[in-house]
């Protein structure tokens, strides 16, 4: 494709076609079928211009790059530093992640649309800001829009896990919110210290400026700013020490509504990681800072997972310590390590919606998750059964799916910066989440049912999901779950298809791992 | 000795109000007092901001007729850092009235405002 050098068509319809769907599902409120058919229609647009967009910028403010024939540098130095530089690139990357998503936002539509709640707009409405809000983070390349960015989508994740339910869904939302609220601040002081200390506001300028100018004193500022950007990073992905309530908030939304969270919030995690290592790489200890949070993400998220008996938290710790693993990637930084951590986003996202859209299915038969209360699944939809187990190998980096390749990239790369046991965590991560998926996963649909129905938390208040009573699984969940597994059972033989999108952006930004 | 001028003491300022803040937030048992505490926090956030386009003897940012372009760049204050402290000035706003709205629900459902109470693990 080639890169536009005025400026691109499709950019600010990725971010206005879900902010202009949201203000017209929630004026529409509770007409459930003209809700239906407008998300619908607005999802699959975005998945097609998602895929003819060629590559290019878009320029707020209306200031052209001076010199559009590089990625890096668009504005020149001489230029007063009040000018913004406000910029948006549309690449192959982020083709690839946004294409990604919006295959998710089409089937989580299809499902939320299907009845389990009754006045859809507003919830669909905060679905299609999910999508807006990381579609900004990923193509943004300056400061100011990223920190709008991890603002919009935070108030948005409250927001969707606090129409999930009540109870729980609210204390999530509002501790969530509150923990937002601190980090927000937080990107908002770094950008205040960048900006008073290169005078830039445009990521690739304050990154040239940074790399040209001798700091001398001021490197502790940048220390300082890495330490606020950190904190947005940690909060974003739900690493380590947030995990808690970042798998709080995934186990008290639906499980179609953590599928659009976890995609959102994976796509966040890699947006605001790479800034980092751009802006941070070359700083002593930085990486290593950034490498000891993903690693004990990994072993703590598993480590609850394992203590879980619901279906639904399992998932839910699950989702926050395989962030870890595409953190690894992000954080070790070389060539090799960032296509792994790129491609286990992309994977991650896949595998995990296959598992959660199983989880939601499995709330039809009418005995809730837990694997104390649901049992012998596999014989009234043995298709879901199925399902979930070519997640379940999906997951735990079983061959020949796609779990397996980004997984093998990352602990290749780990051996080879010389940091085996970074590898051998992410092996360990392999077991475990077979054993914590599998453990659920017997008892849910493999363990003959027992008559006795114990009483189930009713964590989502909705028809569908009282004690006992079953309902006939949508056919749309079907299609979705088999959509997936087809997806994740492709690109496991052939992983080229995603990481040639990749390559580009691991080639301009890696860094070895000690220069 | 470094000289103390209005916008070193508003970085002073800005720092202790981002304190307080984040002190409160995290330690205040009431929720609205921690909203309060929050709202502190972002005036905070929006002190340093202005601080950061101060200029010593500055004009405000809008190009006058009879004023050069070059004269206009070395005077004027910078405009952005005070653009983001309007976003912030939203987005503030918006955060408090979510912040607000469920501490509200919470409040109807177990009748405290206390966090110690409200937001205490459920079993699951």
């Amino acid at each position: 494709m080639i890169e536009s050098i005025s400026n691109l068509w499709s950019i600010p319809l990725l971010v206005m076609i879900p902010i202009f769907a949201t203000i017209i599902v929630n004026l529409l409120f509770n007409r459930n079928k003209a809700i239906k058919y407008i998300s619908l229609i607005s999802a699959l647009s975005l998945v097609v211009i998602t895929l003819l967009s060629p590559y290019g910028f878009q320029w707020f403010t209306g200031q052209p790059a001076l010199n559009p024939n590089t990625l890096t540098f668009t504005f020149d130095a001489s230029i007063p530093a009040w000018r913004m530089a406000l910029e948006f690139y549309f690449g192959p990357l982020q083709q690839a992640l946004i294409f990604v998503m919006a295959l998710i936002l089409v089937l989580v539509i299809g499902i939320a649309t299907n009845g389990l709640t009754k006045n859809q707009g507003p919830y669909i409405g905060m679905i299609f800001l999910l999508f807006a809000s990381a579609a900004i983070i990923v193509m943004v390349n300056d400061l100011y829009h990223l920190w709008i960015g991890v603002e919009i989508g935070s108030l948005v994740v409250a927001g969707v896990v606090a129409a999930s339910g009540e109870g729980i869904s609210q204390k999530a939302a509002l501790k969530y919110t509150f923990f937002s609220a601190l980090s927000g601040a937080g990107l908002a002081i770094a950008l205040a210290l960048i900006l008073g200390l290169t005078g830039y506001s445009n990521i690739s300028d304050a990154i040239r400026y940074i790399q040209t100018t001798n700091l001398n004193g001021m490197s502790s500022i940048l220390y300082v700013a890495f330490g606020f950007f950190t904190l947005s990073w940690i909060y974003a992905g739900g690493l380590v020490p947030i995990h808690p309530l970042k798998s709080e908030v995934y186990g008290a939304a639906f499980p179609h509504g953590t599928a659009m969270l976890q995609t959102q919030s994976k796509l966040m995690l890699v947006a605001i990681g790479l800034v980092m290592l751009r802006l941070f790489g070359s700083l002593p200890f930085a990486r290593e800072v950034m490498l000891s949070i993903s690693v004990l993400t990994m072993m703590l998220g598993v480590v609850m997972a394992l203590l879980q008996t619901d279906l639904r938290w399992i998932l839910a710790y699950l989702i926050v310590s395989h962030s870890g693993l595409v953190t690894v990637g992000i954080s070790l930084g070389t060539y090799d390590a960032l296509v792994g951590g790129l491609f286990q986003a992309v994977n991650d996202v896949l595998y995990m919606s296959v598992l959660l859209l199983g989880c939601e299915a499995v709330y039809y038969l009418g005995n809730g998750t837990s694997t104390k209360t649901a049992a012998g699944i596999a014989k009234k939809a043995p298709w879901l059964a199925l399902a979930v187990v070519l997640g379940t190998f999906a997951a735990s980096g079983i061959p020949p799916f796609n779990g397996f390749q980004s997984e093998i990239i990352l602990i290749q790369s780990a051996l080879k910066v010389g940091l085996p046991e970074v590898a051998v965590v992410i092996l360990i991560l392999s077991v475990t989440t077979f054993i914590a998926l599998f453990r659920a996963i017997y008892s849910i649909f493999l363990r003959p049912a027992d008559t006795t129905h114990l009483v189930v938390s009713g964590l989502i208040p909705s028809e569908a999901q009282e004690v006992g009573k079953e309902t006939p699984i949508p056919r749309g969940l079907y299609l979705s779950l088999a959509i997936l597994v087809v997806i994740t059972l492709i690109l496991g033989v052939y992983p080229d298809l995603v990481i040639r999108f990749l390559t580009p952006v691991a080639q301009a930004v890696s860094i070895p791992w000690y220069p | 000795m470094i000289e103390v001028t209005i916008q070193l003491l508003s970085f002073f300022a800005a720092a202790a109000l981002v304190i307080i803040g984040i002190t409160g937030m995290l330690f205040l048992d009431n929720l609205i007092k921690k909203i309060i505490a929050f709202i502190l926090l972002s005036d905070g956030v929006n002190l340093m901001l202005v601080a950061v386009g101060y200029v010593e003897g500055g004009i405000v940012s809008i190009l006058l007729p009879g004023m050069s372009p070059s004269e206009f760049a070395s005077k004027a204050i910078l405009v952005f850092p005070v653009g983001i402290v309007l976003t912030n000035i939203v987005i503030s706003v918006s955060t408090t009235a979510v912040l607000v709205a469920l501490v509200i629900m919470l409040y109807r459902r177990y009748g405290t405002l206390k966090s110690s109470k409200v937001l205490k693990e459920e079993r699951r």
